[in-house]
This record gives structure tokens, C-alpha cells and sequence, in this order.
């Protein structure tokens, strides 16, 4: 750091780094993405959090909402007790060497094992993670193209819904929009549960995420389509006689691609960070569902009790290593996906 | 500059309408009314009494009528009476949460803006370095930790196993006398909700801050300020540091509006009296008054911050103009 001349060097050129032995581009990302290993350790983790998730039912001898009322506030053990008041009943005896009786996380205030709660909670956890973050992505990249290539006055307009709906302040949003849409004497919210019972939280946690997260990728795409749209290759592809819907979608978003996904990966702890922080606050997933945040929203009146820190610790951790995951995950995403962006690692 | 800024603040207006009406709107969809509250609880309240008073408050009307109605009375400045607490919405919301929120927002923007100044600089003048290394990764801890789960295990560290080491959570402890203890007993339950209030805002800053450090030592001033012989304390602290303080100051005025609102979360872990709790409860409640002032206040803030950053960020550097 003391040389000054090595501080004007330009960064590794793009154009040198792609060349090297005729790769393609996605071989060139792999390659870049290997070497951080962060980002590398952080995708391997969400994999395995999605398989357990996906796996959730059978993953563990208990069942997530088999109440044992002889056996509350466990310490997370491995050990079976030799009474069988305290083992309680099991769907099946024994997983790889999870028996029947073990609680590795310990058990809750009604003795119901963490382990197969929080499993099942990352089911709901993830899945409106992915669906909101995939979703929101796809709704911000759409908004945004059209937006920044047709420009005038729709652009003014969707700008201008940006700017409003960045102002009104977020959470009480959320919550205004969630309790409008839990509350039974709404036609939409009873159109909703007649639809899908018991599944109305997720989907409703799903929407408002999304109506509430599209921004920031609009604003994005929009940036990028503004000055791709004056390149030569769109003024060939207006030559030939391409529809805007084509220019838009095969000329142009193929380009800001690496930025989307980058965007999606963010956007994934977002939404895992919204969940939890409604669910927390009672108004997310509903019991009997359970989700991360919402063994939250009861856990803090437990921290007196012996060993009830466990009933906060667990969950609270998996939507932090979720979320860390997804933030490495991302940021190694974005060094591989484009060079010209230099690590933060 | 001049004519810059008068657009600018008039656009506000408009703005704010805007989003006083989707808030307004959103707020009355929803079902159930502060009638209802006055009900609950109340047996002697009786179905004419219900309709009398939604007469009375004008209820009945539809939403975008007494939207009208509202925005006349605002524009007089009156807020209306909060439903909850029978006194005016506006007066409760400045003079009994305004003041905490201001305290824990307050000091924990203070708090990431130390933290993150220096901690970014050094993590960028010491790029590839351990305490590089390690900056990055708790910054990485900081943006992904969720608030209310990290202030859960501040109470259970400082106030659980410590056994009360640090308070749990309020805003102060009973029977506290003289000014000094209850000036140690303040500051000792601000301690956790700042820690945990501050912890995104801090990481966020600091891994900006080092960015754009490491953007302006590349440039040329800075290597002809060590050409001519300056020491390297003077080169990042006279000069390099100015300039790379510049941008966080604009995220600055864009974040400082969501620590009022985004509070929430570390209010309630921490039972803390402030605005954002307001507005949950409000919102829960149908108190529409006290729900409104406090989320156009809200909105206000996000515009003029906005504008504030944008303009200081003119002042402090001359290349940029306005017209």
C-alpha cells in the first residue's frame, strides 16, 4: 500500500480475463466463482438447507407438532431417557442414528421436538423465500425493461411509482396490507381462504413481499436497458426489423442478466428477513403452520425458564445462516458473473 | 440552485397527497372501525349508540369522502383525537413517543456512523489484511443477522445469564431518584436496543465507507499527494478521507428515515415506547389519527432527508450543480 504506483495499476481487465484459452462465458464464471470460497460454502449450505426442508417429514422420529407435556424444556441431548413418559410417542423409531427420544435442539414449551420444528419451519421459511425472491425479481426485471427501453411518459409514471412507493414507510405498510388481507370480512381475503385454507398466510406473506420488494430491481434493470438501449447491436436489431417485445427480451435482457441473478440471490434474504420479522410480530404465518419467525414471536417470554433459550436460539440461527448463506452466496455471484466488479472478499 | 430547490419542495406537495391517500385508502379497507374499540368492553353500549357515533365521526361516509374530510382538517393543522388515549393524536405522537424514538434512533445513527468511518477506512488502507478480512465478515454478519433475534440474545447474554447486568428491556427502572442514577439508569437501558437498532445501519455504512475509500486512493490527487512527499496519515486523513466520506453521507439521509420507522422489531424485543410501536398498535386498532400523523411525519421525514442529502452533498462538493 505504501508503493503509490502499484495504486494506479489498472484492475484485472475484463477483456483479458475472458479470453484466456478461447472459454465460454460460463465457463469463466465458474471458474471465478470456485475460487471464493465463501460464496462456494454459502451456496453448499442453502443446498443442504433445501434438501432438509424438502425432507422435513422424515428427517426426524418426531412428528413437529406431537406435544409432550411430561417433557418440556429439554436440553438439547442425544441421549434417551430411560423413562418412557419422557420419550413420548414417535412416528417411527429410529433416522441414521437420530433414536426415538433424542431432542439434539431440545424440546419447546409444549415438549414438542425443535429439531422437527425447525425443519418444518424452514419448509415454509424457504419456500416463501424462493417464491417471493423469484417472483419479485421477475416482476422488477419486466417493470423496469419496459420502462427503461420505451421511455416517455410510462417511464415518468413507473419512476414516479418507484419514488411513492419507496417514501411510504415499509413495515407499516406491511402490516396494513397483511392485516387487510387476513381479515375475514374482506371479499378478497375470503376469496383467498376459500382457495386455499390453511396455505392463506403463505400466500398472502407472499404477495405483500413482493408488492413491496420489486423496486429496487426495477430501478436496476431500468438503469442498465437506459444506456444498453443507444448500443449499435439494438440499432442492427431495429434494422432488421425486430419487434420491441424481441429487442426487449432477446437483445437486451440476456445483457443485464448477471446483475438479475445477483439481484434474485439478495432478494432471497430479503424475503426470508421480512417473513420472519412479520411472523415475529404475529402477523406473518399462522399457527398451527410453522415457520421460523413465528417460533420466534412466542420465544422471548421463555428466556427465564431453565434451558428456554433454546426455543429462540435454534430458528433465530437457521434464518441467519440462511440469510448469510444467500448474502456470500450473492456477493460471490456478482465477482464471477461480472469481473469488471471487484471483490469485497 | 435557488430555482432547483423551489422545484424540488414542490414537488413534495404532490408527492405526499399521493401517498396520504394510498395510506388513507389502505387504512379505512380495512375492516372493523375505531367504533368497535369503543365497543369492546363497553356492555351498556348499545347499537344506536354505535351508529350515532359513526355519525358522528363520519364513518358512514365513504373512504374518499372522509379522506376529503381529513385532509380539510389537516391542512388546518388538526390531526384529530386518538381513539386509544382520548387526547390529540399529533400532541401524543410528539410529546410521548417523538421523543424516544428520537433518543434510540438518534444515538444509534451516532453509533454506526463511529463505528463505521474509521472502521471502513482502515479496512480499506489495510485491504487483504486480517482486520480486513475480518471487518468484512462481520459486516456480512451485520446485514444478515435478523434485528429482533439479535436483540432476543443481547437480553438473554446481558440480562439473563448475567442476571440483570443490563436491564431487559423499557424505558427506565422505577424508583430511580436524583439526577445522576437516573441519568446511569437511562443510559443503561439504551444500551442493547442501540446495539441491536444499530447493527444493520453499521454494516451497511462501513462496507460503503470502504468502497469508497478504496475508489478515491486510486485517484490521482491522492498519488500526488504522496508524491510530494506527504506523510500517509496526512494523505488519507486530509485528503483522502473528505472525499470518501462524501457519498455515505448521502446513504446516510436516505437511511435516516428508516430508523424511525423500521424500529419496530427492536421496540418490541425491547419494550421500548417509541414511534414505531405507535404505529403497529395504532395500525391493530383502527386508530387512524394517531396512525397517520405518525406515518405522514414519516413520509415527510424520507422526502426532506432526501432532499437534505442530495443538497448537502452540492455544498460539500462543488462539481456537482443543480438546475
Amino acid at each position: 500500500m505504501n508503493d503509490p504506483l502499484r495504486s494506479v495499476e489498472p484492475l484485472e481487465s475484463p477483456a483479458l480475463e475472458r479470453s484466456t484459452a478461447g472459454e465460454s462465458y460460463w465457463r469463466g464464471v465458474w471458474r471465478r466463482f470456485r475460487r471464493h470460497h465463501l460464496a462456494m460454502l454459502g451456496g453448499v449450505v442453502l443446498l443442504i438447507f433445501v434438501l432438509g426442508a424438502i425432507l422435513a417429514p422424515w428427517l426426524t422420529p418426531y412428528e413437529f407438532s406431537r406435544q409432550n407435556r411430561r417433557n418440556m424444556f429439554a436440553p438439547p441431548s442425544f441421549s434417551v431417557p430411560a423413562d418412557p413418559t419422557l420419550v413420548g410417542r414417535c412416528v417411527r423409531p429410529q433416522v441414521l442414528f437420530l433414536k426415538c427420544g433424542m431432542h439434539p435442539f431440545g424440546t419447546d414449551d409444549l415438549g414438542r421436538d425443535i429439531l422437527a420444528r425447525v425443519l418444518q419451519g424452514g419448509r415454509v421459511s424457504l419456500l416463501v423465500g424462493f417464491i417471493a425472491a423469484t417472483i419479485s425479481t421477475i416482476l422488477g426485471t419486466f417493470i423496469g425493461a419496459v420502462a427503461g427501453y420505451l421511455g416517455g411518459i410510462l417511464d415518468s409514471v413507473i419512476g414516479r411509482c418507484i419514488e411513492i412507493m419507496l417514501s411510504i414507510p415499509q413495515l407499516p405498510l406491511l402490516l396494513i396490507l397483511v392485516g387487510l388481507l387476513a381479515n375475514p370480512e374482506v371479499r378478497l381475503a375470503v376469496l383467498l381462504s376459500d382457495a386455499l385454507g390453511d396455505a392463506k398466510s403463505i400466500v398472502i406473506i407472499i404477495g405483500v413481499i413482493i408488492v413491496l420488494s420489486w423496486m429496487s430491481t426495477a430501478r436496476l434493470v431500468r438503469g442498465q436497458i437506459l444506456s444498453l438501449r443507444e448500443r449499435e447491436f439494438v440499432e442492427a436489431a431495429k434494422g432488421i426489423g425486430a419487434s420491441r417485445g424481441r429487442i426487449i427480451f432477446r437483445h437486451l435482457l440476456p445483457n443485464v442478466v448477471s446483475i438479475i441473478i445477483v439481484q434474485a440471490t439478495l432478494m432471497l434474504g430479503e424475503a426470508i428477513l421480512i417473513e420472519s420479522g412479520l411472523s415475529f410480530l404475529g402477523l406473518g404465518i399462522q399457527p398451527p403452520a410453522v415457520s421460523w419467525g413465528n417460533m420466534l414471536s412466542r420465544a422471548q417470554g421463555f428466556l427465564y425458564y431453565p434451558n428456554g433459550v433454546f426455543i429462540a436460539l435454534f430458528p433465530g440461527l437457521f434464518i441467519f445462516l440462511t440469510v448469510l448463506c444467500a448474502n456470500f452466496l450473492g456477493d460471490g455471484l456478482r465477482d464471477a458473473l461480472d469481473p469488471r466488479h471487484y471483490s469485497t472478499l | 440552485m435557488i430555482v432547483y430547490l423551489i422545484r424540488r419542495l414542490l414537488q413534495v406537495i404532490p408527492t405526499l397527497l399521493v401517498i396520504s391517500l394510498i395510506l388513507y385508502g389502505l387504512l379505512a379497507l380495512k375492516p372493523g372501525d375505531p367504533i368497535d374499540e369503543m365497543r369492546r368492553g363497553n356492555p351498556g353500549f348499545t347499537q344506536e349508540d354505535y351508529d350515532r357515533l359513526r355519525e358522528f365521526y363520519g364513518l358512514d361516509r365513504p373512504w374518499y369522502v372522509q379522506y376529503w374530510r381529513w385532509l380539510g382538517r389537516v391542512l388546518h393543522g388538526d390531526f384529530g383525537i386518538s381513539r386509544q388515549f382520548g387526547r390529540p393524536a399529533a400532541a401524543y405522537i410528539f410529546n410521548y413517543r417523538f421523543p424516544n424514538t428520537v433518543l434510540l434512533s438518534g444515538l444509534s445513527l451516532l453509533l454506526a456512523f463511529l463505528v463505521s468511518v474509521p472502521a471502513g477506512t482502515i479496512s480499506a488502507i489495510r485491504q487483504h489484511t486480517a482486520f480486513d478480512y475480518s471487518v468484512t465478515v462481520v459486516n456480512f454478519i451485520g446485514v444478515s443477522i435478523p434485528i429482533f433475534w439479535f436483540g432476543i440474545m443481547l437480553i438473554y447474554v446481558f440480562a439473563v445469564r448475567l442476571r440483570g447486568f443490563l436491564p431487559a428491556g423499557g424505558l427506565a427502572s422505577p424508583g430511580v431518584v436524583g439526577a445522576w442514577p437516573i441519568f446511569v439508569d437511562r443510559l443503561r437501558h439504551l444500551i442493547l436496543p442501540v446495539i441491536a437498532l444499530s447493527s444493520l445501519q453499521l454494516a451497511q455504512w462501513t462496507r460503503f465507507m470502504r468502497s469508497s475509500m478504496l475508489e478515491v486512493i486510486k485517484l490521482d490527487y491522492v498519488v500526488t499527494a504522496r508524491a510530494k512527499g506527504l506523510s500517509e496519515r496526512a494523505v488519507i486523513y486530509r485528503h483522502a478521507l473528505r472525499n470518501s466520506v462524501l457519498p455515505l453521507i448521502t446513504l446516510i439521509g436516505l437511511n435516516v428515515p428508516l430508523l424511525f420507522s423500521g424500529a419496530i422489531l427492536t421496540e418490541t424485543v425491547f419494550n421500548w415506547p417509541g414511534m414505531g410501536r405507535a404505529i403497529f398498535d395504532a395500525i391493530l386498532v383502527n386508530d387512524f389519527n394517531v396512525a397517520m400523523v405518525s406515518l405522514m411525519f414519516i413520509s415527510l421525514l424520507v422526502l426532506a432527508f432526501n432532499l437534505m442529502a442530495d443538497l448537502a452533498y452540492a455544498l460539500a462538493d462543488p462539481r456537482v450543480r443543480y438546475e
